[in-house]
């Protein structure tokens, strides 16, 4: 064979294994906090922010703090690096990137998930009446 | 009403010349293709006298128009009135439409020359009336009536009050109410990037379709080769246009947005980088085919790949696919959409690459000459690295795809994937960008080869050393600086020599030296950042990264938003940056804009991140305890034991005696336990008054517990609740606070050679463009 050809083998062959093993290893997967517990690994957890619980920014950390209710029924507190989240009132659920840390799921990121967020609905049009 | 009647026209109209342009093709029919240009151009206007409708629809405010309504409101100002043109999904379907028909007359003029005109404008008309099939679904026209039936359509006497409304069928009394204002504009496009950045970016779209129709006439034709010539010019441009696109999106997020950097690996950035990096790979094959007739079906395949990419990036971002899993809330535009586009991805993929398998046996083997040491194989390893970063960010994009086919649930991966999987294939390329500029042709005599590798070699290192000099970095990065470096001066050096003989020529060596010094700006400037989050109590200096920092308060801008005024202070010179925060009514959330000084190598970042009021004591955490149930309450765990009614259940309370519930907790950090009580103490109706207790764990730091409110369940009791507040130590100590900005303060270092390596890599463009037009031209 050609050494071109080896070479361009050798590199498509690695360029494939990096993918796949980077692509395995930096899936953040869907998880509840009871999954959150029992493992390390960085995780996505689905829920909705349990509004009537306090939340409140603590200044000196730079960390919002917030409590959660996963999709089935657990809560947990969630500190967040960083501000509230955009849209965070608005949101009909949350999905927080982290994992367990001291008995509070520690996320570093959160994203709001706001149906049709910006879609004109029927209540909106009649305010504009 | 009359929009919608126009965008049909038109879409017949585009259809029709697709069509004529398609029977014209071959033999000399001066008859079919007049009409098919007259088709084309009426499908011009058409989408021309569409967008410039919807704009007077807009600029009138007639909101009885949904997409009017849901997008623009009456205290726009006149850019962005005129941005809301393309602010929605419908919008942006035609700024696409309207860009793709205006190219597509210069193409005809320009094709026609080459004598290349029918297949080229039947494939790219073909093109535009799918997109106006689009419009005809997403009809950006459509009356808010139509749209909200049940709340707006009503019959029978209308009130006195209301006027505005208008007639459907006066006949039967039905009649219909619209609004008197819009929605208005989401605040995060309320700037002036809204209205420059997406008209490029579409630009660049539209511009790609061009490649993929030239690919197809060529196969149509069989012609294999001289499509190249044609087809050049205009990569060139829709990859300096979409790559100006794409970096101005870039600064938009790192100078408005407040992302932090200018990249973020968010899937609606990686959609427009996606076909740039297979229109700059087909850029570097098709110069190799020019050279030596290699890459004859990979030219094609990327000259398609390139539109197909556009069109998938669209299907990826506008078709709610991605929903779930990415920081932009993509709207679900209905399940036409999504399979519109599916279908349009599908129909153009079979075209292209259907007459590729078709014509594949035919097309002339060239055997491959060159050898290692030669630039036609390191632009062939350029070009397979350009199109494995493709590959694998349409990979990490579509993650949420594979994922919800494999595991039944779509998860997106996380941005070091993109870092990991990428930096190898940068390493590469930076290095062939500059290893290429400096071997012959065919094949290079590996002594004096070697010695010209020699001084952008020993560059390389001197800035790796300078660069080491900012901090230690892992080996990956260093590697990938030696390379950028080794590029700049390989490229400088064979540009110099160019430039001597003929200027024009130097474009490509010019666009690697921008690629270079860009390479070198991402490194200094996200991996020897420096980021320190500070609470910045007002008028009280505080000092962070060697730069004095007092927030003096805030002030109103004009815009009636409020910027918050920190001095900024470094070796005497006192600069002052404002970065904005507001609450949107729009968004229902607070909005953050960052603020920046630009120094000649560095910029000084600062993003808001909130505004503490001022306060008097500690913060309590208010908690709800259900009996039995251990509960954590910062760092400690809580668990409510019972209440002690005490003489309350005798009826003292409405009695009007004196009584006092008691509840018990117990509380422990793990190590250390206690019992506490709190107490509810009330009667001769009075409020009740609450009487707490604290608790000391193993460090001393002292938890307070109070109640606030009971909640016992007479029926069942294990579903007594009480509700509690806790003051616990390590928050702030119940002292005296002003007003605090909270902000991250950030320091990049160089960034401004990401902005003059993009200046240079776009007049490297340019130049290329000026050399392949007036190739294409010597070949008329």
């Amino acid at each position: 064979m050609k050494p071109k050809v080896i070479i361009g083998v050798l590199i498509i062959a690695a360029g494939i294994v990096l993918s796949a093993v980077n692509f395995v290893q930096s899936n953040v997967e869907y998880g509840d906090f009871a999954t959150a517990e029992k493992q390390q690994k960085k995780i996505q957890v689905k829920g909705e922010w349990v509004k009537d619980q306090d939340s409140f920014f603590d200044a000196e950390r730079a960390q919002f703090h917030f409590v959660m209710k996963d999709d089935n029924g657990k809560i947990c507190k969630v500190v967040l690096d960083g501000a509230k989240p955009n849209n965070f009132e608005l949101a009909t659920s949350v999905v927080a990137k982290g994992k367990m840390a001291d008995g509070h799921f520690h996320a570093t990121d959160v994203l709001t998930k706001c149906p049709s967020k910006y879609e004109g609905d029927a209540a909106s049009v009649q305010k504009t009446l | 009403m009359i929009g919608g009647i126009i965008i049909k026209v038109a879409f017949v109209a585009a259809l029709a010349a697709s069509l004529f342009y398609f029977r014209s093709r071959g033999l000399l029919r001066p008859k079919e293709l007049n009409i098919a240009r007259n088709a084309y151009h009426a499908a011009t206007i058409g989408v021309m006298s569409a967008f410039a409708l919807l704009l007077y629809f807009i600029l009138t405010h007639q909101f009885q128009y949904t997409y009017v309504w849901n997008y623009s409101s009456s205290d726009l100002s006149l850019p962005l009135l005129i941005s809301t043109a393309y602010a929605g999904q419908e919008g942006s379907f035609l700024l696409w439409a309207l860009y793709t028909s205006i190219i597509g007359v210069f193409l005809m003029v320009y094709t026609s020359k080459k004598e290349y005109e029918p297949e080229v404008m039947s494939t790219y008309s073909l093109i535009l009336s799918f997109l106006l099939l689009m419009l005809i679904f997403k009809n950006p026209f459509a009356h808010i009536w139509d749209t909200f039936p049940n709340d707006l359509v009503k019959s029978g006497v209308i009130p006195a009050d209301v006027t505005n409304f208008v007639w459907l069928d006066q006949a039967k009394g039905i009649w219909a109410q619209f609004p008197v204002e819009g929605k208005g504009l989401n605040p995060l496009l309320q700037n002036y990037w809204m209205v420059i950045h997406p008209q490029i970016l579409f630009m660049g779209f539209s511009s790609m379709a061009v490649p993929y129709s030239l690919a197809v006439a060529g196969l149509m034709r069989r012609d294999y080769s001289s499509w190249i010539r044609i087809a050049t010019p205009w990569s060139v441009f829709g990859a300096m246009v979409l790559g100006t696109g794409i970096i101005l999106g870039g600064y938009w997020a790192y100078e408005t947005l407040g992302w932090g950097g200018f990249w973020g690996w968010d899937p609606v950035e990686n959609s427009s980088l996606i076909p740039w990096l297979f229109c700059v790979a087909s850029i570097h094959t098709t110069l190799t085919q020019r050279k030596s007739g290699a890459f004859v079906r990979t030219n094609f395949a990327l000259s398609l790949l390139t539109f197909l990419m556009v069109l998938y990036s669209t299907f990826l971002t506008r078709s709610g696919v991605l929903g779930e899993t990415s920081v932009h809330s993509f709207v679900d535009p209905g399940m036409i959409v999504y399979w519109m586009l599916l279908g349009f991805i599908a129909i153009f993929a079979a075209i292209g690459f259907g007459l590729l398998f078709v014509r594949m046996k035919e097309m002339p083997k060239v055997p491959v000459e060159h050898s290692i040491l030669s630039r036609e194989f390191a632009l062939f390893l350029g070009a397979a690295s350009l199109t494995f970063i493709a590959v694998f960010v349409t990979i990490g994009t579509s993650s949420p795809i594979i994922t919800g086919i494999l595991k039944g649930k779509a998860s997106a991966v996380d941005i070091s994937y993109y870092v990991k999987t990428n930096l190898p294939l940068g390493i590469a390329l930076t290095f062939l960008s500059g290893l290429g500029q400096l071997l012959w042709w065919k094949t290079s005599q590996s002594t004096p080869f070697l010695k010209r590798l020699i001084a952008p070699a020993v560059f390389g290192a001197a800035i790796t050393a300078l660069v080491l000099a900012l901090g230690s970095e892992e080996w990956q990065i260093l590697l990938f600086v030696f390379c950028a470096g080794f590029s700049l001066l390989a490229n400088l050096i064979v540009g110099a020599e160019i430039y001597r003989g003929n200027p024009k020529f130097a474009g490509g060596a010019i666009a690697h030296i921008g690629i270079a010094v860009m390479c070198l700006g991402f490194v200094t400037s996200e991996r020897y950042d420096q980021k320190k989050t500070m609470a910045l109590e007002k008028n009280k200096p505080a000092e962070a990264m060697g730069y004095q920092l007092k927030y003096t308060g805030y002030r109103p801008n004009a815009d009636g938003k409020y910027g918050f005024v920190v001095e900024v202070e470094k070796d005497g010179r006192k600069r002052t940056v404002a970065p904005v925060m507001y609450f949107s009514e729009f968004t229902k959330s607070v909005m953050r804009h960052p603020d920046l000084i630009n120094y000649i190598d560095r910029d000084f970042y600062v993003a808001p991140l909130s505004l503490e009021e001022a306060q008097v004591g500690a913060r309590e955490i208010q908690q709800e305890l259900v009996k039995e149930q251990p509960t954590q309450v910062s760092g400690v765990t809580v668990t409510f034991a019972d209440f002690d009614m005490g003489n309350f259940e005798k009826g003292a309370m409405v009695e009007g005696k004196d009584f006092a519930i008691r509840a018990h907790l117990d509380v422990t950090d793990g190590k250390k336990s206690a019992r506490l009580t709190l107490t509810m103490k009330g009667g001769g109706g009075q409020m009740p008054t609450f009487i707490g207790q604290d608790f000391v764990d193993t460090k001393g730091g002292r938890y307070a517990f109070n109640l606030i409110r009971i909640e016992p369940n007479r029926e069942d009791k294990s579903q007594s609740k009480v509700q509690i507040s806790v003051t616990p130590p390590n928050l702030p100590e119940a002292k005296p606070k002003d007003e605090t900005l909270v902000i991250e303060a950030s320091v990049k270092p160089y960034i401004n050679l990401v902005w003059v390596g993009t200046v240079t890599l776009v007049v490297g463009f340019f130049l290329t463009i000026l050399r392949r037009v007036e190739e294409a031209r010597l070949k008329e």
